[in-house]
């Protein structure tokens, strides 16, 4: 029987070149994981760059290549404007996010001895429910007759409630602040305990003062999490739509909202795709920025 | 073999004898049973698919409206909700299956041409005779002899307001201008939709027909809307944030839809509802066939059709939602003072031919991108 000999001789030898292979047994091992980012990320992505070369007449897709949505968005002063406002909303909400979160990661890390687990799952509490839930408790805590208003007017502050709290930029601010602010401090806080206490007490030692040490000694090695903090609250954040369109106001939209009503009302799915697609390349290359700049920022300080 | 018992369980848990082994063992069972519950109560979940899947505004899988359909099967049909027929648009030609959906009259040709309805036999509807004479012939529902719409629900697009909070001249000259009223600056709100918000505009700038507005008609349009948005506080997309705010006072003046005006008048709120100068939108919503509905749920389909057509069904929409209804035998169900409270009329004809018929808006996506430049702050 040649062919069953030979079949096993096929399975044998590809058995030997499985254990030999280190390579192979990797990509074995990963094939779960593989298929589901080949399915569930890289698949839709063609689809919507497909989708970006395409052109919508009426309710129909010219399915020709054609690069009129790309050239809508430079033509068009809207869309470079709009995610202009995106980016800049998003960077001040990063440097709020992580501002108000080093201070709490630095307790943390160096003040609090004794159940440590408890705060770390205080701060996450946030996170136990959903984010829209966490958005329209501001909008409760922010509004005409929310809890900041009243209380105000209560207390005798205020006569007539503020109306500048909710339906604007600040607010949205204000909100993705809270909501992403324990994906700042976990990074923050892990980066901030790893670092040698004995480094600290070293500089002390030879005269730095409290302040110096901060500025020489732990920020520059607690910079990993700041910056890991840093892109996780950006990245997310320059897409978000919900938090605009529920607390943003007439003013407060960004290049989410526009993306979804370009597939949605506006009915034009090849220059969403565009919109999506150069939106995506933008997050990039700032994020390239960023990592740049903390690179000239730590070799000057080191 | 020890019986399960939950509560030695719990008990065990809480006093730490339980062995690890143990409590693995009870995770187990928990986790088993979560991922096969689906497997098992798969039969007795299959009689639902049986009914249509029904694609439709919120409310209006109100069980009132489908008491005919229930009496007969003793289950409703299967709905889903969409926001506006923009988002509904969007989820079908995605690829979502519904058997009959939920739109207003002027996205009945759009939905057409882009191919997702099929005509309707009117003839199998018991209640199409009731319908009112000139909801069974809204221009552009037919298409090669074919119906593709029946009308079910109409109403108003007009300005809510609180005569409390504005100046009394409103109630003796009610125009929409209260919406570019500088004094009630950020107490504003507009609907952020073109059929419901850009054509406000257009009608207040005296545009001859908004739905067709010429080049010269758009900029006059732009402008009111430039003009318009820093007064505004919120472009509105959910009839309760409004209803909120009208009652907070937050807002004193907005365009709205019926159903705020009679949910805010019933919980005590002093509202008015306009019918200005300029002329209040009029609106028929109702339902469309798809043409991938399930062949094997088709009677199905239209016994949901006629259950909402239904007079009782009309009725609810008339007392408890402020809508209009397209079965002329609902009105009799209904006393005249509740008819005039709700701004509504026994001729309804005279009512809907007396406002602004919306119809489809004439090059959309120009007006669309328009609306978002100006919302940009263009």
């Amino acid at each position: 029987m040649p062919s069953a000999a030979s079949e096993q001789s096929l399975v044998s030898r590809f058995q030997l070149r499985f254990r030999r292979s280190e390579a192979m047994r990797g990509y074995t091992l990963l094939s779960p994981t593989l298929t589901i980012v080949l399915l569930g990320l890289l698949f839709p992505l063609m689809i919507l760059v497909t989708l970006s070369f395409w052109k919508q007449e009426y309710v129909d897709l010219i399915q020709t290549f054609t690069l009129t949505n790309y050239a809508d968005f430079f033509r068009k002063k809207i869309y470079y404007l709009i995610l202009y406002r995106s980016i800049r909303i998003s960077l001040l909400v990063m440097l709020v996010t992580v501002l108000l979160a080093y201070p709490l990661a630095y307790f943390i890390a160096f003040h609090v001895k004794r159940n440590k687990m408890i705060w770390i799952i205080l701060v996450t509490i946030p996170f136990w429910t959903s984010y829209l839930l966490r958005v329209f408790s501001w909008k409760v805590i922010l509004g005409y007759n929310g809890v900041i208003n009243s209380g105000l007017m209560s207390l005798g502050i205020i006569a007539e409630p503020l109306e500048f709290l909710l339906y604007n930029p600040i607010a949205v601010v204000i909100t993705l602040a809270h909501a992403w602010a324990a994906v700042a401090i976990l990074p923050i806080y892990v980066s901030l305990e790893k670092i040698d206490r004995s480094l600290i007490e070293a500089s002390r030692d030879l005269g730095e003062s409290a302040f110096m040490t901060f500025i020489r000694v732990t920020l520059p090695l607690s910079l990993p999490g700041v910056i890991a903090a840093s892109l996780l609250v950006f990245i997310p954040t320059v897409g978000d739509y919900v938090t605009p369109s529920l607390v943003g106001g007439t003013r407060g939209i960004m290049i989410g909202n526009i993306i979804q009503s370009m597939f949605g009302k506006a009915l034009n799915w090849p220059l969403g795709a565009a919109l999506s697609i150069i939106s995506m390349i933008t997050v990039t290359l700032v994020v390239c920025l960023l990592l740049g700049a903390t690179q000239l920022f730590r070799k000057k300080v080191a | 073999m020890k019986k399960f018992n939950r509560d030695d369980y719990i008990e065990q848990l809480a006093t730490g004898k339980m062995s690890r082994r143990q409590f693995n063992k009870v995770l187990a069972s928990a986790g088993i049973t979560t991922v096969m519950l689906p497997v098992f109560s798969g039969p007795v979940n299959a009689a639902a698919s049986d009914h249509p899947n029904v694609f439709t505004w919120e409310g209006w899988d109100a069980n009132e409206h489908h008491g005919e359909y229930f009496e007969k099967y003793g289950e409703y049909p299967n709905f889903s909700i969409f926001g506006d027929e923009e988002e509904a648009f969007a989820k079908i030609k995605a690829g979502a299956q519904f058997d009959v959906t939920h739109p207003c009259s002027y996205k009945v040709e759009i939905w057409r041409d882009a191919g997702i309805i099929q005509p309707i036999d009117t003839s199998r509807l018991k209640y199409w005779d009731s319908v009112i004479p000139s909801l069974k012939n809204i221009p552009g529902m037919m298409a090669n002899g074919d119906n593709y719409f029946v009308a079910a629900d109409w109403g108003l697009t007009s300005v809510l307001y609180r005569p409390d909070l504005v100046d009394e001249q409103y109630q003796e000259d009610e125009t929409w201008g209260i919406l570019w009223d500088e004094r009630y600056s950020g107490r504003l709100s507009m609907s952020d939709s073109l059929i419901d918000g850009v054509m406000v505009a257009a009608i207040y700038g005296g545009a001859a027909d908004p739905f067709n507005m010429t080049d010269a008609e758009v900029e006059v349009t732009r402008e009111l809307l430039r003009k318009q948005l820093p007064l505004l506080r919120y472009y509105w997309t959910s009839p309760t944030d409004l209803e909120n705010s009208m009652a907070a006072g937050e807002l004193v003046a907005t365009s709205s839809w019926n159903d705020a005006f009679t949910a805010l008048k019933a919980a005590g709120v002093n509202v008015k509802y306009m019918n200005p100068k300029e002329g209040a939108m009029t609106w028929v919503c109702g339902f469309c066939l798809m043409t991938d509905a399930d062949p094997a749920k088709l009677d199905k389909s239209y016994e949901v059709i006629d259950a909402f057509l239904a007079p009782e069904s009309g009725a609810f929409s008339i007392l408890e939602e402020g809508y209009g209804h397209s079965n002329i035998d609902a009105y009799g169900l209904v006393d005249e003072a509740t008819l005039a409270d709700r701004g509504l009329s026994r001729d309804p004809e005279a009512l809907l031919s007396a406002g602004i018929f919306q119809v489809p808006i004439g090059n959309e996506a120009a007006l669309q991108s328009m609306f978002e430049e100006v919302k940009a702050g263009l």
